[in-house]
């Protein structure tokens, strides 16, 4: 079974890399590209558990660093993980949490996008989307046929301590040809040794992007779980972009219970009680993003859900929004609304949103009010309402405070305040842009 | 033939693989490790100075323009190379919302920023439970395999 360091072992790793990183920053300054960012959140909020009232505080730290160019190569590395410290009582599990989400070293070639990479990162390629102790690599030849590989030890998490876990390893790599601005398209293989309801994970991949014209593109990918001899999922998307304003896109998408969820390590997926295991799902979707005039997006989405097994019942959802963009782009102001509606009533809610930005000089405001009601109720109510209210400073160019209050009725709140502060420290020795 | 052989034979694969491969690397000029200009903020539309097909990931600017669309399908491109993502964006971007077991829900980091598409606004406890029945695969993606710490009170 692999599991993280517990946060104990890594809240003070990361408190040393956050006081080394000023020792790094001067010593290596004249040759890298160094920026680091520090997001500290201290939170606040109260529950009533069972008649007893406990009062949260945890105080999270969040550091990510960067450094590129490094000996004036294309090397760089990288490094990102948070911790917890409950100041109250415990909000998890103990007083102390944390979690390393990449340190890795890379390299990337200024030819062909050849890049190899070295240490815990977050990969996608082909069928794997993983979090990867271990190493990578990519490269292109000249006409276009390329080949990338990757193995390790995955870094998963199971919340069971004795019944379905992670894997113990972890390997794969695509075979892809790619025609700049025609196509690019992908076979690809993982493979990950582990207890997933008494087998391995073996997938094959296939993807493809392929510019038709230049307003219409096609997508596709398809994943086939080879330990249960059945297609896991399906995604095929027709993609239209005339000019630069107005974007429309319509698929079809498909997966098997059997054959995706084999590989879960979440109980939820392979719970009888919650799923039937023989379901298929076959959805068919739509999406259109419409800049009408300048500044002003018009957003619909639809999607229609059919179900194999008539006791889920079919559903359609249907989404409807504006976005307006101000204030030199720096403001956003939305409205939208969405609707599901369902075979069964207990599937079926609205869905309304309004949300704006407000950033006057140094200062940033935000409001985002968000209303849902059920056709049925949930734990004897039918609607759930949440208003976050949020006011910022930008004390430094380097230096933001801010702080959110969140009120929450719904079916789990009767009524809620949760308060937030944030400081946000942005340091970098380069320039160029990077979010 | 002996047990090592298939080994020797894989690993003399690689080398020679490697000795090519080196001499034989595209020389398209590949996507900077850093965007070279100072971004501004709120989403950035890269069709405003960028015209037709990005070197190295080869894609025309207009299939990664920061739509509606490209948002609910960024994983499918991603899934084909994330050299021009990581152009602007910082490997922690990814990892804001693409966590294990973090115990943050995004929209909640992101309490001041309510334009981005934070998944699981509002009091997410509840709605997931019919999100989850309706088009539970849509949850795999993220929560298959990656467990936050969370789910365990519950789905024990």
């Amino acid at each position: 079974m692999t599991v993280a360091p517990s946060g104990k072992r890594l809240i003070p790793s990361i408190v040393a890399i956050s006081l080394l990183l000023p020792l790094l920053l001067a010593g290596t300054a004249r040759s890298a590209d160094l920026s680091a960012s520090s997001s500290t959140y201290l939170r606040y909020y109260q529950r009533d558990l069972g008649g007893t009232k406990y009062t949260y505080a945890p105080l999270y730290e969040y550091l990510s660093a960067d450094a590129a160019n490094l000996g004036g190569a294309p090397v760089a590395l990288h490094f990102y993980g948070w911790g917890r410290v409950d100041l109250s009582d415990p909000s998890g599990s103990g007083k102390e949490s944390g979690g390393l989400g990449s340190a890795y070293l890379e390299y990337l070639h200024p030819k062909g996008n050849a890049q190899m990479k070295l240490g815990r990162f977050f990969l996608t390629e082909g069928v794997a989307v993983e979090t990867l102790d271990g190493a990578f690599f990519k490269v292109t030849t000249p006409v276009g046929i390329g080949i990338s590989g990757y193995g390790g030890v995955p870094v998963e998490q199971s919340t069971l301590d004795n019944a379905t876990t992670a894997g113990n390893s972890l390997y794969g790599g695509r075979l892809f040809f790619n025609r700049s601005g025609v196509t690019e398209i992908g076979v690809s293989y993982l493979k990950e040794k582990g207890p997933f309801q008494g087998k391995d994970r073996e997938l094959y991949g296939g993807d493809l992007w392929l510019r038709i014209a230049p307003p219409v593109e096609v997508t596709a990918q398809a994943t086939y779980n080879q330990s249960t001899k059945g297609m896991a999922s399906q995604r095929y998307a027709l993609r239209v972009t005339p000019g630069s304003r107005f974007d429309i896109s319509a698929g079809y998408e498909a997966y098997s219970y059997k054959d995706l969820f084999q590989t879960a390590v979440h109980p939820a997926f392979i719970s009888s009680s919650l799923f039937d295991n023989t379901d298929k799902v076959r959805t068919i979707f739509g999406v259109l993003d419409w800049e009408v005039v300048s500044g002003l997006t018009l957003e619909l989405a639809a999607k229609s859900i059919r179900h194999d097994n008539v006791m889920t019942g079919n559903a359609n959802r249907g989404e409807a929004g504006v976005r307006y963009v101000f204030n030199d782009k720096k403001d956003v102001f939305g409205l939208s609304a969405a609707a599901v509606t369902a075979d069964q009533e207990k599937n079926e809610y609205q869905e309304f949103r309004g949300f704006v930005t407000w950033s006057p000089a140094k200062f940033h405001f935000s409001l985002d009010a968000l209303t849902q009601k059920y056709k049925k109720e949930i734990d004897g109510r039918k609607n759930a309402h949440q208003l976050v209210a949020s006011a910022g400073y930008k004390v430094r160019p380097y230096l933001s405070v801010s702080g959110d209050m969140t009120y929450t009725q719904s079916p789990t709140f009767q009524q809620d305040y949760a308060g937030l502060f944030r400081a946000t420290l942005e340091l970098g020795t380069a320039t160029g842009g990077k979010k | 033939m002996t047990r090592r052989a298939p080994f020797a034979a894989v690993l003399g694969a690689v080398l020679i693989a490697l000795f090519v491969g080196c001499s034989a690397v595209s020389q398209t000029p590949s996507v900077p490790p850093k965007h070279p200009e100072e971004l501004p903020a709120g989403r950035v539309d890269c069709l405003e100075c960028h015209k037709d097909v990005s070197s190295g990931a080869l894609k025309p600017y207009a299939t990664v323009r920061h739509s509606r669309v490209f948002i609910d399908a960024h994983g499918t491109y991603a899934r084909q190379g994330q050299n021009l993502c990581a152009s602007c964006h910082a490997p922690s971007f990814c990892q804001t919302c693409h966590t294990r077991k973090d115990e943050m829900k995004p929209n909640v980091k992101m309490g001041d920023r309510p334009d981005r598409r934070a998944p699981h606004r509002g009091d997410y406890l509840v709605t997931h439970r019919i999100d989850g029945r309706l088009d539970p695969g849509s949850c795999f993606r993220c929560h298959g395999n990656k467990v936050d710490a969370r789910c365990r009170e519950c789905h024990k």
